[in-house]
């Protein structure tokens, strides 16, 4: 009987420990997505314990939940099972979706709770951080750090390719030629690429939008969710542009390459250029052994690049204690002095205007020129694509685009398939908004 | 030259047993060597020093693995409790008493080897939330339970033991209970411990179902934990810190079979073939 | 009634998350949700699957995974298992380096692979490189993605597959080897025409489990290429997550999980016997 016995007491005190969880009315959980290694999850670990001790009133556990597209899965199935998390630092373009899905309460009533009105709380963020931020004039979303897609380059490689480290490519043209000549050959083999940048979900639709923005595209509706433009003109240019940097020029590996293996190739001088988030901007600083520097996105017709990064997000279905609660820790973050620090800390700019006039602020991005540029693009930032169905619709077009970098199909062939997959996906939308008679 | 062939075929064989090695050894190295994000030599298996445990230091602080063996343990441990108790009155049932069907069910049960919850975790998490079983380790726990794999064993197990000992106890009065728990489970012991090495193996190694099944960080387990070392969101990977967080991952097990190896291969070998 | 009783503990949680779970993907398969719009019943999800091009790549995606996994995988593993059999210091040693990847996770191994797959400067680059060999890009590479996905399956299966064929080579009885030996017959000959037919069961045994890892294990897709490049590394039950939790169209992934489970009940009827032949074989 002695196994049986042993079972038992293992089942009840599993039960015992499960059930037990008490439910206090101000426990309120955070959903964050940042790479745990390294410091950023010890820095937002020691952030909420700040909070925790400043208001007793409340407590926040964090919880770190993945990336970018598994923190919008765990928190869709949260909602689901009836467990929504009370904050969730979220994709900024995901945002939409659960407006269109109805998860998401408008944080209208709690602004104007502070007196303010949607207009004049936005107010206080810069311009480009808006369009992903609202829907319909309702404020859903707050922003928290966010990022632009930027250009990294090596000081010394720039060097040795008779390249000036002063002038980085503004243009295209400068930029395939600056390419061409960073590159390096031995025999068959590739010591230095001219060129890397990260080909993997999510990121790789976030720069092949900005490729389509700086030539001078929309790339998606951003009154809409239901329709994006991966056949127009502007986008098939932009996918033509990285075709040939890879297929005829030679100056980028073809295939694609994770943001880990450019990062790595950056640090051990085997690219001479990247493009990655500003985001990256403290890890590049912290691991990059010869100078670098960093430049905007190269335009083609005009400067333009999306905005990535997170907005707080308080869904529905949590309690007026909760949400009460979450709005406190949503305020708290978003202040101009803990906006700044992690601003700081990580390399995303810190949406609140606010923040730059902080003097730790002013000091930093005098000692930080690579920080400044990443400020300074942000008056060309626009909203990223938001849909209905979105990870769905941004992974068609990677598909098309990673079988252009692999050789696989042309520009249009490839976009034209990535338009009719993304339709597809946003169809039931679009049959029940756009396309729905009035009856 | 024949002892030639032989020699040949035998460091063919030991090349390729070392070729096998080659990512532990990359792990090990690349675990003690500091500053593991672009150094030039980061993937040289040649042991250069100065080495010192950072890489253990930041994996070890950056990610809460005291809270993950815990859990993986409580998971490992309370699947393993529950499924020795069901496997056993199950394979009694199968290997000594008869009963109308018994061939039918026997095929029902081992249709479970197959319907591993992985592939039906779209259901299965649905009766999670509906059970109110979301995100606690017991409604990770849950669908293991019943495991045909370990009724399988048992059935085979027990059909080895002969019945004088069963008779003897019947004689003493003995309820069927008694005699599965007090005669026959000591005796299947081999049975059985094999199959706890296979059944701890295999859940302590699971991702998939624990990741879609939990969500708090309370509830996280070691292969969940892991995982989110090598998910980047917007940096890059440094290397020598997920070398470290893996070998912490794998330490506990790996450990296990260097020193109990015997036992080990007989398990995995008993549970196959007997 | 006794037995009953005895098989109630089990056939309650075969019951809930096993039968259970089939019926309710077979009703939820022919369920067609559209966006709040009502539901219809009918064989809308089975027509969007397989008109769905990615289901058809995941397909067969997925029987390339399984042949270019069991094959090298048993081959190894039989391999290895017939020349580290003996009982000397160094075969044990060896044996144990192949065993040890079987007791690491597949997300520990994937996280392992990651870097040794980086192009240039990773483990399998760094070291090809000083052999003249110019660089793979071996994750992000369409037609290099599934085969270095394969490898890592390799690696960690091997040995778990050698351990059976350890036991069953332990089974062959030394005297008819022996008897060969007087005849003259060579190595090769004595393991083609005696050790391999007895090891006929083992085989079959292995086979069809590796058949069920290369169907049921997907952790390392999700950890490394979530699918990538352009979906070459999309398996079937990868497809299924990414209809269910990524595109939230339940009825997609309810109908692919029916395809997949009326594939796994067929392969465990036929197989069964194989499992039981395999698994007698001894006793």
């Amino acid at each position: 009987m002695r196994l049986l016995h042993v079972a038992t007491i293992g089942a009840a005190i599993g039960f015992g420990l499960f059930a037990g969880a008490a439910e206090a009315a101000t426990d309120i959980d955070l959903f964050f997505p940042v790479p745990v290694q390294g410091k950023l999850a010890n820095e937002m670990t020691r952030l909420v314990d700040v909070f925790n001790k400043d208001h007793p009133e409340i407590k926040v556990t964090a919880v770190y939940t993945g990336s970018y597209d598994d923190t919008n899965l765990k928190t869709h199935a949260a909602i689901q099972a009836g467990k929504p998390p009370a904050v969730v630092i979220m994709s900024a373009n995901f945002v939409r979706e659960y407006v269109i899905n109805d998860e998401i309460q408008p944080l209208d009533p709690l602004i104007a709770k502070g007196g303010q009105t949607p207009g004049q709380f936005m107010d206080q963020f810069w311009p480009a951080l808006r369009q992903n931020a609202m829907d319909q004039g309702h404020v859903y979303g707050v922003p928290f750090h966010n990022s632009t897609p930027l250009l990294y380059y090596s000081v010394d490689a720039f060097k040795a390719a008779g390249l000036d480290p002063d002038h980085p490519p503004a243009t295209w043209a400068e930029w395939l030629d600056a390419a061409k000549k960073l590159t390096k050959r031995d025999g068959g083999n590739t010591t230095r690429w001219g060129l890397m940048i990260p080909g993997t979900y999510d990121y790789l639709g976030w720069i092949t939008s900005g490729l389509a923005m700086s030539n001078g595209g929309q790339f998606y509706n951003p009154d809409y969710g239901g329709e994006v433009y991966y056949t127009q003109p502007t986008t098939i240019g932009a996918v033509r542009f990285l075709d040939e940097l890879v297929h005829k020029a030679h100056v980028m590996p073809e295939g694609v390459t994770d943001a880990n293996a450019v990062t790595t190739a950056f640090f051990q001088g085997r690219t001479g250029m990247m493009v990655l988030s500003t985001g990256s901007l403290s890890f590049v600083r912290d691991n990059m052994k010869t100078p670098y520097r960093t430049a905007f996105l190269p335009r083609n017709l005009v400067n333009a690049v999306p905005i990535g990064g997170a907005s707080l997000i308080i869904p529905k279905g949590n309690s007026p204690a909760r949400t009460e609660a979450a709005w406190t820790l949503v305020q708290w973050l978003t202040s101009p002095e803990i906006a700044g620090g992690w601003s700081r800390f990580t390399g995303y700019f810190a949406p609140r205007i606010a923040a730059y006039d902080l003097p730790a602020m002013k000091t930093f991005m005098s000692e930080h020129p690579d920080a400044k540029v990443a400020l300074d693009q942000l008056a060309y930032a626009r909203g990223w694509f938001a849909t209905y169905n979105v990870i769905g619709v941004r992974k068609a077009l990677e598909d098309g685009v990673q079988a252009v970098l692999s050789g696989k199909a042309t520009p249009e062939a490839a976009m034209a398939e990535a338009q009719k997959q993304a339709d597809a996906l946003m169809r039931p939308y679009v049959e029940q908004t756009a396309l729905k008679l009035p009856q | 030259m024949r002892a030639d062939a032989r020699l040949l075929a035998a460091l063919a064989l030991a090349a390729g047993a070392l070729l096998w090695a080659v990512p532990f050894a990359w792990m090990a190295v690349a675990s003690l060597r500091p500053g593991g994000a672009g150094a030039a030599d980061l993937a040289s298996l040649l042991p250069s020093g100065p080495f010192d445990l950072a890489n253990f230091r930041e994996a070890w602080t950056s990610g809460h693995f005291p809270l993950w063996y815990c859990n993986t343990v409580l998971l490992c441990g309370g699947i393993l409790a529950v499924q020795c108790v069901t496997i056993s009155l199950a394979g009694y049932a199968f290997a000594r008493l008869r009963f109308p069907g018994r061939n039918l069910v026997f095929t029902a049960f081992l249709l479970q080897l197959m319907l591993v919850p992985p592939i039906l975790i779209v259901p299965n998490m649905r009766t999670l939330i509906s059970l109110g079983l979301y995100d606690t380790l017991l409604g990770v726990m849950l669908p293991y339970f019943a495991s045909a794999f370990g009724v399988f064993l048992m059935r085979q197990t027990f059909r080895t033991i002969p019945r004088d000992y069963e008779e003897a106890a019947v004689l003493d009065g003995a309820t069927t209970l008694q005699i599965i728990f007090r005669v026959l489970l000591p005796l299947a012991r081999p049975g059985l411990v094999a199959f706890a090495i296979v059944s701890v193996t295999a859940h302590w190694n699971e991702f998939l179902w624990p990741l879609m099944a939990t969500s708090s960080p309370s509830n996280q387990v070691l292969t969940v934990g892991l995982a989110s070392f090598t998910a980047g969101a917007e940096a890059g990977s440094e290397w020598g810190v997920i070398a470290a967080g893996t070998f912490l991952v794998a330490a506990p097990l790996l450990a296990g079979f260097v020193l109990f190896q015997r036992q080990f291969v007989s398990s995995f070998t008993f549970s196959g073939i007997k | 009634m006794t037995a009953g009783l005895l098989l109630l503990p089990s056939a309650v949680f075969l019951l809930a998350f096993t039968y259970w779970p089939v019926v309710q993907v077979v009703i939820g398969s022919f369920a067609e949700r559209g966006f709040r719009g009502a539901t219809h019943w009918g064989f809308g999800n089975y027509a969007r699957l397989f008109a769905d091009p990615h289901f058809g790549q995941a397909l067969w995606n997925n029987a390339l995974y399984a042949a270019g996994t069991i094959v090298p995988s048993v081959g190894l593993a039989l391999l290895f298992a017939v020349g580290l059999r003996d009982n000397t210091r160094l075969s044990a040693a060896l044996r144990t380096l192949v065993a040890l990847p079987l007791l690491i996770p597949l997300v520990a191994a994937a996280a392992l692979f990651v870097f040794i797959f980086l192009p240039g400067g990773g483990l399998l680059d760094w070291y090809l490189a000083k052999l003249g060999v110019a660089s793979h890009n071996w994750l992000g590479d369409p037609s290099l993605a599934l085969g270095s996905i394969i490898a890592i399956t390799v690696w960690k299966n091997t040995g778990y597959y050698m351990l059976f064929f350890l036991a069953g080579l332990a089974g062959v009885p030394q005297d008819v080897v022996d008897a060969a030996k007087i005849d003259g017959a060579n190595a090769p000959q004595r393991f083609f025409h005696i050790t391999l037919p007895l090891l006929g069961p083992t085989i079959g045994f292995v086979t069809v489990i590796a058949l069920l890892n290369a169907i049921t294990q997907v952790d390392h897709v999700i950890v490394m290429t979530q699918g990538g490049p352009s979906d070459a590394t999309t398996l079937l039950l990868y497809y299924i997550y990414q209809q269910a939790h990524q595109n939230y169209d339940l009825g997609l992934a309810s109908a692919a999980t029916v395809v997949s489970v009326a594939m796994l009940a067929a392969l465990s009827l036929v197989s069964l016997r194989t499992l039981e032949r395999g698994i007698h074989h001894e006793s």
